[in-house]
């Protein structure tokens, strides 16, 4: 399949890791990644805060650029899937559209409202599917516990992201168990990492994180594995701070969930740049009991 | 009429903090038709197997708000969830009392956490005294200003939302879903006087708390959807008295920040935030993450049609006037 990549801001920086991984899984799958250098942030949630309209317009013209290319969007972050699919909701309503069209129709832009926005988890799941996901595992993870940890904006709202059930999905559940690894039923992983207060309270925003981690590691997780940079940032770069905030040691290894595809298939730890993690990974890796086939 | 009948197995939460040393999950295994409320089991327990068992409720009719639970993890009106789809998804139904309010006994929870945060937003019209509504004649509205309550009038204050919030969980300053789209219902009442007054005073350790994780709509059974409105508040706030707080100021400065290269700069942001100094504070943690990731310092190369990205802001952007 061809989709127009929308990597997120993130993953083309410090979150490059997710950008390897994501492009090995892809390349592996057969789905071409067609790159577009002028889409633009998706405003992360926080412009919507402060000016919706202006939002939605920004991440009009994002779908307006895929829409050309007659492609729908494959995203790699939660939030990113968040706001893309809200513009394309919130474009359904007249007097938003009146506005948003007032500023993108003079630059030549007009977004018709065709295009599709999927999550690689989605597009794992249902276009590639679990029996081809399986049938090119070579290093099934087995032995490894694994707590899904879905981030907030991949799900809900339920009925505007229309996909999984926004508080009991399945899944990256189900994509774990297709790879080999053992997944976790926790209620955690329909929680939030607590990112988004990150900048306007620390201590509430790492407890909030750490909750998660200390309920993943209670259900007996060796690791957690999250569809969403930001997720990323919280429970791994962030952990430190998660662990002073609910005074208890964590040593959680947070992995991106397309680096754990990507293991499974083949991949070595190089190229799914597990070295950039802040915490480390080898101890959940050194769980995988099956041989290589 | 039996037919169609199946097997339901319950694990109630028990607790009685006056003499239990801890909870425990009692196992009650009833024969009952799919579609009925799981309130509707919990009283015939209550009646037929254990009186002892303890839970509020009143209307059966999910008006009165009394019976908000978690079942199986999730925040509910007992009478409005049935039991069928519970046990095909779960095959068994897990009850416990709401979240993040002290336990009075087995179901019943201590709501005072709750009701505080409503009185924190004075849910009562603040009139003009210059202008006082005439006494016994009507007052009317019109469909437009209507309108822009949106669904908060629908709340009945079951607590659903507060019982699911991950905010309220880790921060009891944060005044929970339903408080905030009440207070959302005043600011927007053409009747009121004290919206700017209300807004100012809800952001310190209030509002700009909001996770937007969305849990509290999706437990909402009356689907008020107090994560759009607590959005709406916080767009209110920054146009009526611009950044004031951390989480204005982080909002406005990731909007301010785009028309640079259209991508983010992580860097100036912090800066935005946080300012100069606040910026030194966080210099330990970003040592620790430049070592792994020294992306983070890098200054992102604008992309390719950044202009458009710009014109939009003059489009839409109130503020752009003044940079």
């Amino acid at each position: 399949m061809r989709i127009a990549y929308y990597p997120g801001c993130v993953a083309q920086e410090s979150g490059k890791e997710l950008d390897m991984a994501t492009r090995y899984v892809a390349r592996a799958f057969g789905i071409e990644l067609v790159e577009f250098p002028s889409f633009s942030c998706c405003g992360s949630g926080f412009i919507d805060e402060a000016n919706e309209a202006l939002n939605i317009a920004i991440n009009a013209r994002n779908l307006a650029i895929a829409e050309k290319a007659g492609l729908d969007i494959l995203t790699i972050c939660s939030t990113c899937q968040g706001m893309l699919t809200l513009a394309n909701l919130r474009m359904q309503d007249p007097s938003m559209r009146a506005r948003v069209d007032g500023a993108l129709k003079p630059l030549g832009i007009e977004y018709r409202g065709t295009v599709k926005v999927k999550h690689l988890l989605r597009v794992l799941t249902e276009d590639v599917g679990l029996a081809a996901v399986k049938a090119k595992v070579r290093r099934p993870l087995a032995g490894m516990k694994v707590g899904a940890f879905y981030g907030c904006h991949l799900l809900r709202p339920g009925d505007e992201m229309a996909w999984e059930d926004g508080e009991e999905p399945h899944a990256f559940e189900d994509l774990l168990a297709a790879i080999g690894a053992t997944p976790v039923d926790y209620r955690g992983r329909v929680m939030c990492c607590g990112f988004p207060i990150q900048f306007v309270k620390p201590e509430t925003a790492s407890r909030v994180g750490g909750r998660q981690i200390l309920d993943a590691k209670a259900h007996g997780a060796d690791a957690m594995a999250t569809p969403c940079p930001l997720c990323h940032i919280s429970l791994d770069a962030y952990q430190n701070k998660a662990s002073k905030a609910v005074q208890a040691p964590l040593d959680m290894p947070i992995f991106h969930l397309p680096q754990l595809v990507g293991l499974a298939i083949g991949a070595s730890p190089e190229d799914m740049g597990l070295a950039r993690h802040l915490v480390p990974t080898q101890p959940a890796l050194a769980k995988v009991s099956a041989p290589a086939r | 009429m039996t037919a169609n009948l199946t097997k339901a197995e319950f694990d109630v939460y028990r607790y009685d903090p006056t003499k239990d040393a801890k909870p425990r999950y009692q196992r009650y295994t009833l024969e009952l038709a799919p579609h009925t409320p799981v309130l509707s089991a919990l009283l015939q327990i209550r009646a037929e197997v254990d009186p002892s068992l303890s839970l509020r409720y009143s209307c059966r009719h999910a008006i009165c708000g009394s019976c908000a639970m978690q079942i199986n993890s999730k925040s509910r009106l007992a009478c409005q969830t049935q039991i069928g789809p519970e046990m095909a998804k779960h095959g068994r139904i897990v009850i416990e009392p709401m979240r993040n309010q002290p336990v009075i006994r087995d179901l019943v929870v201590d709501q005072s956490p709750f009701w505080r945060q409503y009185d924190r937003i004075e849910p009562h019209l603040k009139l003009d005294p210059a202008h006082p509504m005439p006494v016994g004649q009507p007052t009317s509205m019109s469909p437009e200003e209507v309108e822009r309550f949106k669904e908060t009038p629908r709340c009945i204050a079951c607590g659903a939302c507060y019982s699911a919030c991950p905010a309220v969980e880790s921060d009891p300053e944060f005044p929970g879903p339903m408080a905030l789209a009440k207070l959302y219902r005043f600011v927007v009442d053409p009747r009121d006087h004290a919206h700017q007054d209300r807004l100012l005073r809800i952001q310190p350790g209030g509002l700009w708390l909001c996770l937007r994780c969305h849990l509290c709509t999706e437990s909402c059974p009356k689907d008020v959807r107090p994560s759009e409105r607590i959005r709406d508040l916080k767009e209110l706030a920054i146009t009526a008295q611009g950044a004031t707080e951390h989480g204005s100021r982080h909002a406005v400065g990731f909007k301010d920040n785009l028309p640079d290269a259209g991508v983010l700069n992580e860097m100036k942001l912090v800066r935005q935030t946080y300012g100069l100094v606040g910026t030194l504070g966080q210099l330990g943690q970003g040592i620790r993450i430049y070592r792994k990731k020294p992306e983070i310092l890098r200054k992102p190369h604008p992309i390719q049609g950044v202009e458009e990205v710009r014109k939009i802001y003059r489009a839409l952007d109130r503020e752009e006037g003044k940079e």
